[in-house]
């Protein structure tokens, strides 16, 4: 039997030989279904290296509250990439974060507020800016370089605000003399004490693009908008050893701040990322199954390709089956070339799909990410592919009457 | 129709007749094209016994049956009706898989047209049959290469079948045939395309093979290639039209072991009445589907 499977596999490599374009075309067709996958698949995993990278930046000591969805996370992500004030649906509230501060073994807590709005300076009016409310414990918790000026003190956190890199250069066209200017939000005027440095990682489990934002105390922005809710509270511990001890703890204080109400969700470690990376898991399926949909037209092509080559070795069929072949034999020659042009596609595009993930490498902060999980997954669909839209031409094949076969002589 | 019944009644036969070498015996075979007004018969409650050694020669007009019967002995095709017994079993109860074994094993084709494949050298077109009965590649070319020796075509091994003579590819396509020692050689009109000359070095080879002890069946238009045959059958419509032989059959040549080994030893009778009830059972439902 193995020795037959030997001979299969090298009557498949001559009979691709010989047909040396088009087997090439056919593989070409898998190969390209493959390489979306493979590409779409990189970038999801090193997005999500990104974020974990990102975590272990800022320490294995962080906790995170959030609002618990009442939605599934689908709609929730949708309506987040629709709406601006989707951020206003949360129920913590600035006694929680009090409440928080209670816990034992802390170092800081930080509320997020963030709400949009318009920004003026004297020289600019920027409309839907997020404006991020927290507290003095929040450059413990992210230590964020500042390009220039200070972070906000006790003393100033009522009118002075910090601004984004990149939001400094859209109001006064500058960043090296922003600080001491002012900015008018809502009709108040705040002055600019600092600039972050460029931090140009768009990808966080704050989800804010801190290059853009705008960042003030969060009693004021509660004064001006008249309402914030706190979309997430960022906690340090002091110890990194018992942080599920100390999230049980967290979690307790604010059930009974909250007098029971248990919409809120405390997580720590990897937990902390998997809203952000949900939102990529999704895309990136919608992404990989529209690539997979490729992949089909691809083992169509392979169906069709096979197809001509049992038409056109009629003959040899017949002569095959004549000789001692029995219909068995003839289903797996077939097969097994299919499965040789589609596995060969699938190497190709393997290859191909890194290549293209290497040159987006160059032009966006996604390195290339390959995982042995990948390359077997994609070999195995190459695989199944192969089955799948072998095994109807290889049956043609092998059901072929060897009298009629023999009559068709070229 | 009771089954039981019907394989008992021939199986005891069978072994009495086996001490008798015969090799293939026909019984009422008829086979059939088409249904009511374009219904046709190639063959037509056709007997014949073929004893081991005999070199049967069959002549008659075209369409009288002739290739429908050497596809049926060659187990091509089947027979619409009738009794086929090769060898002492009774071939509607063995699997497509194992006819496909036998034709590898114990048959050798040799066609008009040759059948060669046209992409393959042709010393693996003579390697062919092999493929498919589990030798090594090695033991394969091997093979082949003294079978195409034994027709001096021992320099032409990696010719395509094209690049040679009609005469040539003929002889290719007879190494073929004995390259995996079979005890049946089938021939339909192995010098229909060829020259006098070439038919005739053709007809040499196949006489010396069937002096080795093996069974030829051979299909011809040509009165003057009997002078080969042990045996010679005219066809007509269908049937028997005469049959004559040449040589006593106790003066056939006789292989030097019995090469076909029975599968199952007398003992075991009431497991083969069983399992044959069974694979009948299941081929006419295959057949149906068909």
């Amino acid at each position: 039997m193995a020795l037959l499977l030997r001979t299969h596999y090298r009557l498949a490599k001559t009979a691709i030989k010989e047909n040396r374009t088009r087997s090439f075309l056919t593989c070409l067709g898998i190969a390209i279904g493959v390489a979306s996958i493979i590409l779409i698949l990189s970038l999801m995993g090193s997005i999500s290296n990104l974020i974990k990278g990102e975590i272990s930046e800022i320490g294995a000591d962080l906790i995170v509250v959030r609002p618990a969805s009442t939605k599934d996370t689908l709609t929730n992500i949708v309506e987040e990439l629709t709406s601006a004030n989707s951020f206003q649906k949360s129920n913590l509230v600035l006694d929680d974060v009090k409440a928080i501060k209670e816990v034992d073994n802390i170092s800081a807590v930080a509320p997020i507020a963030i709400s949009s709005n318009t920004i003026s300076s004297e020289k600019n009016t920027l409309n839907s800016i997020q404006v991020l409310g927290t507290n003095l414990d929040f450059i413990k918790i992210e230590s964020f370089p500042l390009r220039y000026g200070a972070f906000l003190t006790e003393n100033n956190e009522e009118n002075s605000v910090v601004l984004g890199h990149t939001l400094s250069l859209a109001l006064f066209n500058t960043i090296n003399s922003t600080v001491g200017k002012t900015v008018t939000i809502m009709g108040e005027k705040f002055m600019v004490v600092g600039v972050l440095d460029e931090i140009d990682k768009s990808i966080n489990f704050d989800n804010i693009d801190f290059d853009n934002a705008l960042i003030m105390n969060i009693a004021t922005l509660d004064k001006i908008t008249g309402s914030t809710q706190i979309q997430q509270i960022n906690i340090k511990a002091a110890n990194t050893d018992s942080l599920e001890i100390i999230s049980k703890d967290i979690e307790n204080a604010l059930t009974n701040q909250k007098l029971g109400d248990k919409s809120f969700s405390v997580s720590y470690g990897d937990m902390i990322t998997h809203p952000a990376s949900s939102l990529f898991t999704i895309v990136s399926g919608m992404l990989a199954t529209v690539a997979a949909i490729s992949l089909v037209v691809g083992g169509i092509g392979v169906m069709n390709i096979m197809l001509v080559s049992v038409a056109e070795r009629n003959h040899e069929i017949g002569v095959r089956k004549a000789v001692g072949a029995s219909s068995r034999n003839i289903l797996m020659q077939f097969l097994f070339e299919s499965l040789i042009l589609s596995l060969l596609g699938g190497l190709f595009g393997l290859i191909l799909g890194y290549i293209l993930a290497f040159l987006l490498s160059i032009v966006t902060p996604f390195a290339p990410y390959i995982s042995w999980e990948i390359i077997l997954i994609t070999l195995l669909t190459t695989l199944v592919i192969g089955i799948i839209f072998g095994i109807y031409p290889a049956l043609k094949a092998a059901s072929k009457n060897p009298i009629d076969s023999l009559k068709h002589y070229r | 129709m009771d089954l039981g019944l019907f394989i008992l009644s021939f199986l005891p036969r069978v072994r009495g007749k086996m001490s008798e070498n015969i090799l293939i015996e026909l019984k009422g075979l008829t086979k059939r094209y088409g249904y009511g007004d374009t219904e046709s018969f190639a063959l037509k409650d056709f007997d014949l016994t073929i004893k081991r050694g005999e070199f049967i020669m069959i002549m008659g007009p075209s369409g009288c049956g002739k290739t429908t019967l050497l596809n049926i002995i060659g187990l091509l095709d089947r027979a619409s009706r009738g009794e086929y017994i090769l060898n002492g079993e009774n071939v509607a109860s063995i699997s497509a898989r194992r006819q496909a074994k036998l034709r590898a094993k114990k048959i050798g084709f040799v066609f008009q047209n040759f059948n060669l494949i046209e992409d393959l050298p042709i010393i693996e077109n003579v390697a062919l049959p092999l493929v498919y009965t589990g030798y090594t590649k090695t033991a394969r070319l091997k093979n082949a290469s003294s079978a195409l020796k034994r027709f001096h075509l021992e320099e032409r091994e990696y010719y395509l079948p094209y690049q040679l003579s009609g005469g040539q590819q003929q002889r290719v396509a007879i190494a073929r045939a004995i390259v995996g020692d079979p005890e049946i050689i089938l021939a339909d009109e192995p010098t229909g395309n060829l020259d006098s000359r070439a038919s005739h070095s053709v007809m040499e080879e196949l006489k010396a093979i069937h002096e080795e002890g093996n069974t030829i069946i051979m299909v011809t238009h040509n009165p003057a290639l009997t002078v080969y045959a042990t045996r010679v059958i005219n066809m007509l419509d269908g049937q028997i039209d005469t049959d004559i032989k040449t040589v006593a059959d106790a003066n056939l040549p006789q292989p030097i072991s019995v090469k076909i080994k029975k599968r199952k030893k007398k003992g075991d009778l009431e497991s083969l009445i069983t399992t044959d009830a069974k694979k009948s059972r299941k081929r006419k439902k295959s057949r149906r589907k068909r």
